[in-house]
């Protein structure tokens, strides 16, 4: 059974041609007939399927549609055409702490965090002085997170990310979180995961990752699968354009 | 429901953060409502003090009016405003994004009737008693906090798709505003424009509010019906724009 399906998915965005930001642009280039509509397509065609303990590896160049696919797969985004499925728990580890506000304090935050990931709070707010330890924060916990170093917001986030299980995990080059003791830290974390059978979908540009976590790589180009298959092949490819 | 206790998170989080640096904190919901009066009470009770009928008082017919407007007004504002603000969160995790407009509407239901506890005290201090009906203004701040809600929820994609929508926004609610009895005792007015003020479905609500909470204000069945159909009717028209827009918006985030 796989975890991850996608079938035919396609990803439009209606863009306006001139770029009309206000009401008031848009009905001056109505009246001179100036305001199209243009389609762009983000994503074409993406079908692929992603089983229990796979790590599937994103690449592609900026612009390639990567972002798009990991939103369509946190369920963000709905694909314009196409399915997207997704089964069980999803933690979404783009960007961490995009949920995260800088006047309430870490308690705080772990515990809005979690929520927002669907998470029962009162399981949460017991977990939270272990959270704050793993992340190596627990005498800020109390303080509100302005006062923290863009590291500390970096662990706490991530530790908050992974303190449940999930079963997909989304993943937008965190591992480069903080020093080299916490990535550490952070890739044993990760590995264990992905033990405990989460299907992974990560977007790199380090291929060395690449090669080492994956079991299967996708290349994306304009919004289109370039190449899918065993993860050396595929990076050898890529790197050859 | 499972988004229950977010919304809950939420909520408490719109009431505090504001004044999460001052002194007194939350506080202020008490006190920002006596001070506006206040001010508006000095500058405005010589010219309509006397224009109130029998025995209706100026003070807390002018508090009630600020109350409910601030209610609106912040409300429509900040609902609006928070699919934009949480866009980075909204872009990468899935929440019903619905969740967060209506939580700021809520915070703004809960503020309203926090600040019914310093509108008591208008009240007596100016000798006129709370009335029986008085439990009813619950109606009130939920019909408040749907219509709020819905125009929130349209207005949250407006806000998204142009970048103006908020500056006309704040225009029409400042002109609504003057449409609305909020410091004037509409009987001012000459006949034409006491007719116009009537199509304002706030003046129903105010009307509603004051007269239940202090017997402040005459009440009809009709401003009853207008209440309720409009806030109804605005809940709906939102989630049905918020819904059909929401796929085509997101990706503008």
């Amino acid at each position: 059974m796989p975890v991850i399906e996608l079938k035919n998915v396609n990803v439009t965005y209606r863009v306006l041609m001139n770029k009309s930001g206000s009401m008031k642009e848009l009905f001056r280039d109505f009246l001179k007939r100036k305001a199209r509509v243009v389609d762009y397509v983000a994503l074409q065609d993406i079908s692929f399927t992603v089983e229990a303990g796979e790590v599937v590896a994103i690449l592609g160049r900026n612009g390639a549609g990567k972002s798009t696919l990991l939103k369509v797969l946190a369920g963000v985004l709905p694909p314009t055409k196409g399915t997207s499925k997704v089964k069980g728990k999803i933690a979404p580890m783009i960007e961490l702490g995009a949920g995260f506000h800088l006047e309430m304090t870490g308690a705080e935050n772990v515990i809005f965090y979690s929520a927002l990931m669907g998470r029962d709070v009162k399981h949460v707010k017991e977990r939270t002085p272990a959270i704050g330890e793993w992340a190596g924060v627990s005498d800020h916990m109390d303080f509100p997170l302005r006062t923290f170093s863009s590291g500390m917001v970096a662990r706490l986030a991530f530790a908050t990310a992974t303190d449940e299980k999930a079963d997909v995990l989304l993943v937008d080059e965190v591992l480069s979180v903080g020093d080299a003791d916490f990535q550490n830290k952070s890739k044993a974390r990760m590995h264990e995961m992905i033990k405990s059978g989460a299907a992974v979908v990560l977007v790199s540009h380090d291929m060395l990752a690449v090669r080492e976590l994956a079991t299967r790589a996708i290349w994306l180009e304009a919004g289109h699968v370039k190449m899918i298959g065993n993860p050396a092949e595929v990076v050898a490819a890529y790197e050859a354009t | 429901m499972k988004y229950a206790q977010l919304i809950r998170l939420l909520v408490a989080r719109e009431l505090t953060i504001r004044y999460k640096r001052s002194v007194i904190g939350i506080g202020w919901t008490l006190l920002n409502p006596m001070l506006t009066s206040f001010v508006l009470w000095v500058v405005f009770s010589f010219v309509f003090a006397s224009r109130l009928p029998g025995t209706q008082q100026y003070a807390p017919y002018l508090m009630a009016g600020i109350l409910l407007m601030t209610f609106f007004n912040q409300g429509v504002i900040s609902s609006a405003e928070s699919i934009a603000s949480n866009g980075p969160v909204l872009t990468k995790i899935y929440v019903p994004p619905q969740i967060f407009p209506i939580s700021t509407a809520l915070a703004g239901l809960v503020n309203f009737f926090i600040g019914l506890i310093p509108l008591t005290i208008v009240c007596l201090i100016s000798g006129q008693s709370i009335a029986l009906t008085m439990p009813l203004v619950f109606i009130v701040g939920i019909c408040l906090a749907l219509l709020t809600a819905g125009i929130g929820l349209t207005l949250s994609i407006l806000y998204i798709r142009f970048d103006d929508t908020r500056n006309i926004v704040n225009v029409l609610l400042m002109i609504l505003m003057y449409f609305t009895p909020v410091f004037y005792p509409i009987t001012i007015l000459s006949q034409r424009l006491q007719e116009i003020i009537a199509y304002n479905p706030l003046t129903s609500y105010l009307d509603v509010f004051r007269w239940a909470f202090s017997n402040n204000a005459t009440a009809t069945l009709n401003d009853w019906l207008y209440m309720g159909t409009t806030s109804l009717i605005s809940i709906l028209i939102g989630t049905y724009v918020f819904k059909k827009y929401w796929p085509r918006t997101v990706a503008m985030l």
